[in-house]
């Protein structure tokens, strides 16, 4: 490392090397297949580090020189977001990683069919369309959604006037405000609903 | 409230598609040294910031009972375990662990020779916390001897950090050397694994031009010889069952898109069956369709068909005349026209 800056600018960025070396550079990694003495690496050898230096820096010039001809993209990322200060950013675009390194875990499973999936697969029931949320609504001449805030199948619960029927199916039916009646529908299949969700969950696990 | 945050904890430990860095966590053995301590912080200081460390000393030897091993891996989240260990047969030794959900995927011992130096020895300014190292594999046993494979694999498992395909030019700053302790034949011990870590010095060369610089490198630590001993290597169904990849991560093929060699791009047209019938040939009066030569049976045709005309009698003529229009009068054979 004696060398000045002077003499350093003439050295070469090229190496030679009997057996090409093998990339990596998903990884960043160099391999290098050739022949190594065993008597310059034996741990009594006294320019033995030196050996291995050399070795190395030949290695890392490739790759350098590799990485450095990838394609390569300029972008401003801003260093402290605080103060707004930005510095310019080399970004060079890595290809994929080639060497085929194990997994940490498994491959996540895919989701278990719900009671309704395979009830459909059995019958051959084909999903319908999506429909999409909002629907047309003539009255007020407006689209509004089909559930939810100002949902249009909340329109059944303010009515000011209820059908009724003749005689109660069950009898205590009669003290039961009827106006309530579509409300307490609507919210009887929503918790049916949860319920089924809740089973799917339970059996996918 | 417990509920969701244990079920979030859950939920972050589940297998993924893509997945995340892989862990480390550095167990500290029942007869664990100073320079095994010294030498799990340096390697942690390569690992940073995706590391565990357990300070306590634990009863764990991993070629005996591996179960202990695969506990930590599960509480802790870690698929990459270091367990360190001292005794009078394998002095210094580092046991390297992966695991493959969080059972021993393989296992390999390294013992640390005596000429080891750390970070603190060199005394240098380091590489910065996080950066992605470089990686030198030199020796050809790295492609050909099964231990050596296993090495290669299990260093650039467990130092690689996370991959992206955008890399600051800026933080290639360090690189790993791993180099056999030269080339050997078989029934021979196995040499030594020289790990070195270098800082990376460029400088402007004229024979380089603007883009490509000098490289030089200085030492900056740690630097150990590992020798070899025991190894268990992963089954080959365990195996497959890890390298498998997930279908919807590979690149779909575009249909009737090629490139060649030179990477210049072709598509293929698929074409419908031309029909050479309605081709255009010379526009001439000789060739218009009135003109062409019919079969015999067509005229029989005509012919049938005046006789029911005839037959029809005089209401259709009477209507006939004023629908008959240019073309039809050049379509009809010219004796049915003077007989109009």
């Amino acid at each position: 490392m004696s060398t000045s800056a002077e003499e350093r600018k003439s050295l070469p960025v090229t190496v030679e090397k009997a057996i090409p070396v093998t990339y990596d550079l998903g990884n960043l990694a160099v391999f290098d297949s050739n022949t190594l003495d065993r008597n310059d690496l034996d741990s009594s050898n006294a320019k033995r580090e030196e050996h291995i230096k050399t070795l190395t820096r030949d290695n890392v010039q490739l790759m350098i020189n590799q990485i450095l001809s990838l394609p390569i993209k300029n972008s401003t990322e801003s260093v402290n977001g605080s103060s707004g200060q930005s510095a310019n950013v080399t970004l060079v675009q890595l290809p994929d990683p080639t060497t085929d390194l194990p997994r940490e875990k498994p491959l996540p499973k895919p989701k278990a069919p719900t009671k309704w999936e395979q009830f459909a697969a059995k019958k051959g029931i084909k999903s319908k369309e999506k429909a999409g949320k909002m629907v047309y609504d003539e009255a007020s001449g407006e689209w509004v959604p089909k559930w939810g805030y100002k949902g249009a199948n909340k329109k059944l619960d303010s009515q000011w006037l209820v059908e009724v029927d003749d005689a109660p199916k069950k009898s205590g039916d009669e003290l039961i405000d009827p106006r309530n009646l579509s409300r307490a529908e609507r919210k009887k299949l929503v918790k049916k609903n949860e319920l089924q969700q809740k089973r799917n969950l339970k059996g996918a696990k | 409230m417990i509920r969701t945050v244990a079920k979030r904890a859950l939920d972050k430990k589940e297998p993924r598609l893509v997945e995340n860095t892989k862990q480390a966590l550095f167990v500290t053995g029942k007869t664990s040294t100073q320079v095994l301590h010294d030498a799990m912080i340096d390697l942690g200081a390569l690992k940073k910031p995706d590391l565990k460390r357990f300070n306590k000393k634990n009863d764990v030897r991993p070629f005996e009972d591996a179960e202990p091993l695969e506990f930590f891996s599960e509480k802790n989240d870690c698929s990459l375990l270091v367990v360190s260990s001292s005794s009078k047969k394998r002095k210094n030794n580092l046991t390297f662990v992966r695991t493959f959900g969080y059972k021993v995927y393989d296992m390999i011992e390294l013992q640390i020779a005596e000429n080891y130096k750390f970070l603190s020895d060199f005394k240098k300014q380091t590489f910065a916390v996080g950066l992605k190292p470089m990686f030198a594999f030199q020796g050809a046993v790295f492609d050909t001897h099964p231990v050596y494979k296993q090495l290669k694999s299990l260093f650039l498992d467990f130092f690689r950090g996370t991959v992206s395909n955008l890399h600051d030019v800026a933080g290639l700053q360090h690189v790993i050397a791993v180099t056999v302790q030269g080339d050997f034949e078989d029934g021979e011990p196995l040499p030594n694994v020289l790990f070195r870590v270098y800082k990376l010095k460029t400088y402007k060369s004229e024979q380089g031009g603007p883009k490509l610089p000098r490289v030089e490198l200085e030492e900056v630590g740690p630097r150990f010889d590992f020798k070899i001993g025991r190894i268990q290597s992963p089954s080959p169904e365990l195996e497959k069952e890890a390298h498998k990849r997930a279908k919807q991560l590979e690149p779909k093929t575009k249909k009737n898109v090629s490139s060649d060699g030179m990477g210049d791009k072709f598509g293929t047209i698929h074409l419908g069956k031309q029909d050479l019938g309605k081709l255009q040939t010379r526009k001439m009066k000789g060739l218009k369709s009135k003109f062409d030569q019919t079969e015999l049976d067509s005229e029989t045709e005509d012919y049938v068909n005046e006789d029911e005309e005839d037959l029809q009698g005089g209401a259709e003529e009477s209507y006939g005349e004023d629908f008959v229009t240019a073309n039809d009068i050049d379509v009809e054979p010219p004796t049915k026209k003077a007989r109009k």
